[in-house]
């Protein structure tokens, strides 16, 4: 086994922004594994290059070979002997390529319609981030490309042949998007990470799809919402931004655990649900024309002691 | 579906009980179906017997063309027609039989999850298979697929459908991938499915559920579908207790109607 840890590696992806390390999905994961496994990787971010067009971004270069696309290039590190997944036991690994697949079929989708193909996001918030960070002409090329490879990817999927339109599966990707999150919050429960006190290839995985999520100012926002309610996953955002990405510390100690029960998060959930679908009842009940006879009378007496000026 | 058509649909289920002459639609089985149909309509047919649903398989020449969502296969139950694995469960639930009740949450994430994977690798690696490996198209796929149709009705219809699966298989990234990583992709998810499954008769210890049925239909038809080589079916073999949930879930609800 030839010494390859020597040679340096570099990784070519998009830049940094809204607090986080990289704004796109699958460089964000490639860069979380980088540091879980204490792989030393030089970034290159390849913005304001003509790579933005040319390169299948993330993309890692070791020596003679380059690799793509984020599964390949955490099979590469492992080659090297970056292993974050070392201490998993064969069941937690097979959990984890079924976690990955749901976050692929169900999350993913989502994603791409919310960054890409939802009208107010894209002009407000995507393109004009990739175009600025592309060089003349990219600028005017290089969101429309990805657009475009968004767009036909959500429809090749779940689009039912053959009326291929983005408006019928809107409403089903989005509901299956919730969903996969509901279940991420389940598995993750009151943990720091997916599986027990360190993180793995899984815990790369969800910091990567849900991060950009949570941070981006999207103008339209029914997933980012959603996301937001589901406090676990958030506070496993920030916890990994804490413990990874601050600039000050490489490896900081585990953080504290704190002592939330599951079930109380759960019940916490539940207590919301309901409340809102009381206060929507109520609001309801406001606005039928039985209630009105109950507020139509205030008393008399107390408006008149109020305005009456001292004689 | 959209959404409130589903909803519907749940409404509508919900009002009556199951009925005996529900039907499960499939290509002709002889001649035209092809292995990830086969092996959507395994899954179903496992999944109803599950339930202990009565249905009857008929077999049509257009199944894919009557489907509401054009995948195969699909339930004719009263007047309502609900088709692939995942909105038929729904459905099932609605009418109250259901067999991932008593499943928590994190169980219930992780069944879910599972099923995802097969139908991400498992799946996608039997359509590439069948549609982007030009040896198994010429010999097997063109001939069964066109064959309830005159040419060139079936030669065109035939090309159609490669067209659209490689397409689709270029927009996830498999278009680039050669047959040897897709058996090392199949051989990847057998080896999770294979660790989770363990020494337990059924993924959730002692009863099936629908990740069971789909497991089923998957493996059994890629051991049953003769191809132009068996390296599928070898890689399927390596992992014994597949093997032995396969011949366990035949036996023990598929065989009753021979003896």
């Amino acid at each position: 086994m030839n010494q390859n840890m020597a040679a340096a590696m570099e990784l070519r992806c998009w830049g940094a922004d809204w607090g986080l390390p990289s704004v796109h999905t699958d460089s964000l994961i490639v860069l979380a594994y980088t540091k879980f496994s204490g792989a030393s990787v030089t970034v290159s971010p390849v913005d304001w290059t003509w790579k933005t067009i040319t390169a299948n971004i993330p993309e890692l270069l070791c020596g003679d070979s380059v690799v793509q696309e984020p599964a390949q290039i955490l099979n590469f590190m492992r080659k090297q002997r970056f292993n974050a997944d070392y201490e998993l036991t064969a069941r937690q690994g097979a959990d984890t390529m079924a976690y990955i697949a749901l976050l692929e079929e169900k999350l993913r989708p989502a994603l791409l319609h919310t960054f890409w193909v939802d009208a107010e996001n894209y002009a407000n918030l995507t393109r004009p981030w990739f175009a600025s960070r592309s060089p003349f002409p990219l600028n005017f090329l290089v969101p429309s490309h990805h657009a475009n490879i968004a767009l036909s990817r959500i429809l090749l999927t779940k689009g039912e042949a053959p009326l291929h339109r983005i408006s019928e599966v809107e409403g089903k990707i989005y509901s299956d998007a919730k969903e996969c999150l509901n279940l991420l919050s389940y598995r993750l429960g009151s943990a720091n990470y997916f599986f027990g006190n360190l993180p793995t290839s899984l815990d790369a995985f969800v910091f990567g799809f849900v991060a950009p999520l949570d941070k981006a100012h999207l103008p339209s926002t029914p997933l980012q919402s959603h996301l937001r309610q589901l406090e676990n996953l958030t506070r496993f955002c920030d916890n990994v931004l804490a413990a990874y990405f601050s600039s000050d510390q490489p490896r900081p100690p585990p953080p504290v655990q704190e002592t939330v029960d599951a079930n109380l998060q759960k019940l916490t959930q539940l207590v919301n649900k309901e409340s809102n679908l009381i206060e929507k009842m109520d609001d309801n009940l406001r606005s039928s024309p039985q209630h009105k006879s109950h507020r139509a009378d205030p008393k008399p007496g107390l408006s008149g002691a109020r305005s009456s000026t001292p004689a | 579906m959209s959404l409130a058509a589903e909803a519907f649909v749940s409404q509508m289920a919900a009002a009556e009980p199951w009925p005996e002459n529900a039907t499960l639609y499939q290509p002709l089985k002889e001649d035209q179906i092809l292995l990830s149909d086969h092996a959507s309509s395994i899954a179903v047919q496992a999944y109803l017997r599950m339930c202990s649903l009565p249905v009857q398989v008929v077999c049509r020449a257009n199944a894919e063309y009557m489907s509401p969502s054009g995948k195969i296969p699909f339930i004719n139950v009263g007047n309502q027609v609900v088709s692939e694995l995942g909105p038929i469960v729904q459905f099932t639930k609605a009418k109250g039989h259901s067999l991932s009740d008593s499943l928590d949450d994190v169980q219930r994430a992780e069944m879910k999850a599972y099923m995802e994977l097969v139908n991400n690798m498992l799946l996608t690696a039997e359509l590439y298979i069948q549609w982007c490996d030009d040896a198994t198209v010429a010999e097997i796929s063109h001939p069964r697929y066109s064959s309830p149709y005159s040419w060139p009705l079936g030669k065109i219809l035939a090309y159609q459908k490669q067209w659209e699966v490689r397409r689709k298989m270029n927009a996830i990234g498999w278009g680039g991938k050669t047959l040897e990583q897709v058996y090392e992709d199949v051989n990847q998810c057998c080896q999770a499915l294979s660790q989770r499954l363990g020494t337990q008769p059924y993924f959730f210890n002692k009863q099936p559920t629908e990740l069971d049925a789909l497991v089923f239909g998957h493996l059994f038809s890629i051991l049953t579908t003769r191809l132009t080589s068996n390296e599928l079916a070898e890689r399927v073999k390596s992992y014994s207790n597949l093997l032995s949930f396969c011949r366990r879930i035949e036996q023990t609800y598929f065989e009753d109607k021979s003896s």
